[in-house]
């Protein structure tokens, strides 16, 4: 049994005539002598009626001041897959195919315990195969899964598998199945040297390695999930990402003794981050080893995810996510540090130039408790990291200077660096984020790469 | 037909820390004190560096310079490339790597400044943090190296060995 899973993306199965296409290539592939297994997202992307998005909001507007219960928001949120699976089905169904609708508990997806972004444990697939066995077309709920809270429990909770769950459930279904392929579809052509908003030119690679889309997808290109093309790398299983809408060829992500990869493979950024710098200057060494260890504490507590981390005997500094800057703001404007001891000294976190009407508050009311000395944190507000990745060139002499001189000579700021085996990276204002890319993409000639 | 038989198959890594390593041997190089035209000064060091086939890494930029690791075979080498260009520049030898592996790092939020802030708080001095997908890098004293590994080890250990419904209130 030549078994080849096709996952389909929001965009895929958002309207009639997409779902259509999207049916008529799994039937093509059928046709061809595969037995296909589906796996999809759920219906259209942010702000269509059943998209992820919109069934949270459904709690949200109930009262935004409280938090839905995570089993009870996962229950909802793997609505919008089975909807979009059972549709998926029945249109396969009126094309003249027989066709089944599987959630991830029925397909045998076992996860951890951990509802909004659980992991797969195991697969069973025996009922999807048994499926495959009497000629019909399994269809799967992409992002989900079940577990037993309690040894030998009836059912069983279903949990989400958070960021790019679909792709992983298409990635895992395809490893559990010895499958030929697994191919997923979406509403570009396949992996791209850069996003084409910024390089209009930017071509389709046809070839990268899963650690190479492991890194472009860490670097915010929305290719393909990391833990799909981890799951797929551990189990040799080829990975395609194509487009549903052309006859593009696709790009193939291969390990890396089938492609040894190319010296840059291609620009990509995350964008809407906000840069804050602690001046940590006013602290002797014992208190700034306490200042910087309340920061660090106090981010790690909150779930805030660090990017372009720095480290300076007089400072300190990170960017984190846009979406996350209030809950910064709010624990660490204003943030009170004592220092234990006879001296009396208090530290007082200060975000932005101005002090906040809190900072201002804080000091007043402290005064009277010892000496109060003001941390200063620069805040750069709308910053984009923008990644050069690749292989082996990333140890090249020179290559710092290199993307440095581009961006002094393109009058692009750079804030910051970082680099890794994979990827160089760079802080940006956020407003010249298209040309940073493409004075990258250009000054290493990636409109030739394929 | 199949046989009827299908195994069960393990899939993807347990979040969290897998592996922690150390690898010895860097020298971090600090730039500092370019009163005036930084970048431009920075761009020198950088050129008079490559000039002589030298490979950097983690390369950060501070206010007045920037700072940078080398492998420590090549650090004298490095310093007579740019000790003739009369910038104020130092050597910290005896640099390891301490490397983190953890899939998917960034999405577990709060996990990075986590490790820093176990590191900081144990006394280790960080000198540089950066990151991959699947892993965390720290540059430290070579003699914190393996200090650092065996507490980001127990600390995760000791996060594993939490019931699983705590971790998932935690999320």
């Amino acid at each position: 049994m030549r078994i080849k899973v096709m996952k389909f993306g929001g965009t895929s199965v958002g309207k009639p005539e997409s779902r259509l296409t999207s049916a008529l290539r799994v039937i093509s592939a059928k046709e061809q002598g595969y037995s296909p297994v589906v796996v999809v997202s759920a219906i259209g992307r942010k702000g269509a009626p059943y998209a992820t998005d919109t069934l949270i909001n459904v709690l949200r507007e109930i009262d935004p001041t409280v938090e839905p219960d995570s089993r009870e928001l996962d229950l909802l949120l793997a609505c919008g897959e089975i909807l979009s699976a059972v549709i998926f089905s029945h249109t396969l169904k009126t094309l003249g195919h027989s066709a089944q609708t599987f959630r991830g508990g029925q397909a045998g997806i076992r996860t951890d315990g951990v509802y909004g972004d659980a992991r797969i444990v195991s697969i069973n697939p025996s009922s999807i195969q048994r499926c495959l066995d009497e000629g019909k077309i399994p269809v799967v709920c992409g992002f989900q899964g079940v577990f037993a809270p309690v040894q030998g429990a009836p059912g069983g909770e279903l949990t989400t598998l958070g960021r790019g769950g679909s792709d992983t459930t298409g990635a895992a279904i395809g490893a559990a199945l010895k499958a030929e392929a697994v191919e997923i579809y979406t509403d570009v052509d396949g992996v791209k040297t850069a996003d084409p908003d910024a390089v209009k030119e930017a071509p389709t690679l046809r070839k990268v390695t899963y650690d190479e889309v492991a890194e472009i997808a860490h670097l915010g290109a929305k290719v393909v999930h990391p833990r799909a093309a981890e799951i797929a790398m551990n189990y040799g299983i080829p990975l395609w990402v194509k487009n549903t809408f052309t006859d593009d060829e696709g790009t193939e992500i291969v390990g890396r003794e089938r492609f040894p990869g190319r010296r840059v493979t291609g620009v990509t950024h995350t964008g809407k981050l906000v840069y804050l710098q602690f001046d940590l200057g006013c602290a002797n060494d014992a208190d700034r080893v306490m200042l910087e260890s309340r920061i660090y504490q106090t981010m790690a507590k909150y779930g805030i995810s660090l990017f372009m981390l720095n480290l300076s005997p007089s400072s300190t500094g990170f960017a984190v996510p846009r979406s996350q800057y209030p809950t910064v703001e709010n624990v660490l404007d204003g943030l009170v540090i004592p220092v234990a001891g006879e001296e009396k000294r208090i530290y007082l976190i200060q975000i932005g130039q101005h002090a906040s009407k809190e900072v201002e508050t804080q000091a007043s009311l402290l005064e009277s408790f010892g000496e109060v000395k003001r941390v200063p944190a620069q805040l750069t507000e709308g910053c984009t990291m923008v990644s050069l990745v690749g292989h082996e060139y990333m140890q090249t002499p020179g290559l710092f200077l290199d993307v440095l001189t581009t961006m002094t000579n393109g009058q692009v700021t750079v804030l910051q660096t970082t680099d890794s085996d994979y990827s160089l990276s760079v802080l940006v204002p956020e407003a010249d984020t298209n040309r940073a890319v493409k004075l990258l993409h250009d000054r290493f000639h990636l409109a030739e790469v394929r | 037909m199949s046989t009827g038989f299908v195994a069960e198959t393990e899939f993807e890594k347990k979040r969290g820390v897998s592996r922690v390593e150390v690898r010895h041997g860097f020298a971090q190089v600090h730039v500092s004190r370019i009163p005036v035209n930084v970048m431009g000064e920075r761009l020198k060091v950088l050129a008079a560096v490559a000039a002589v086939g030298i490979s950097i890494d983690f390369l950060k930029l501070t206010p007045s310079g920037m700072s940078f690791v080398v492998p420590e075979p090549v650090a004298d080498k490095l310093a007579g490339a740019i000790e003739p260009l009369g910038i104020h520049f130092s050597v910290r030898h005896d640099r390891s790597i301490v490397l983190v592996h953890a899939v998917s790092i960034r999405d577990e939020e709060g996990m990075i400044a986590g490790i820093v802030n176990t590191a900081i708080t144990n006394g280790i001095r960080i000198d540089h943090v950066g990151d991959m997908h699947d892993r965390m890098l720290m540059v430290v004293q070579k003699e914190d190296g393996e200090r650092l590994a065996s507490l980001i080890a127990v600390t995760a250990a000791a996060r594993e060995a939490q019931p699983e419904t705590e971790a998932s209130d935690a999320n």
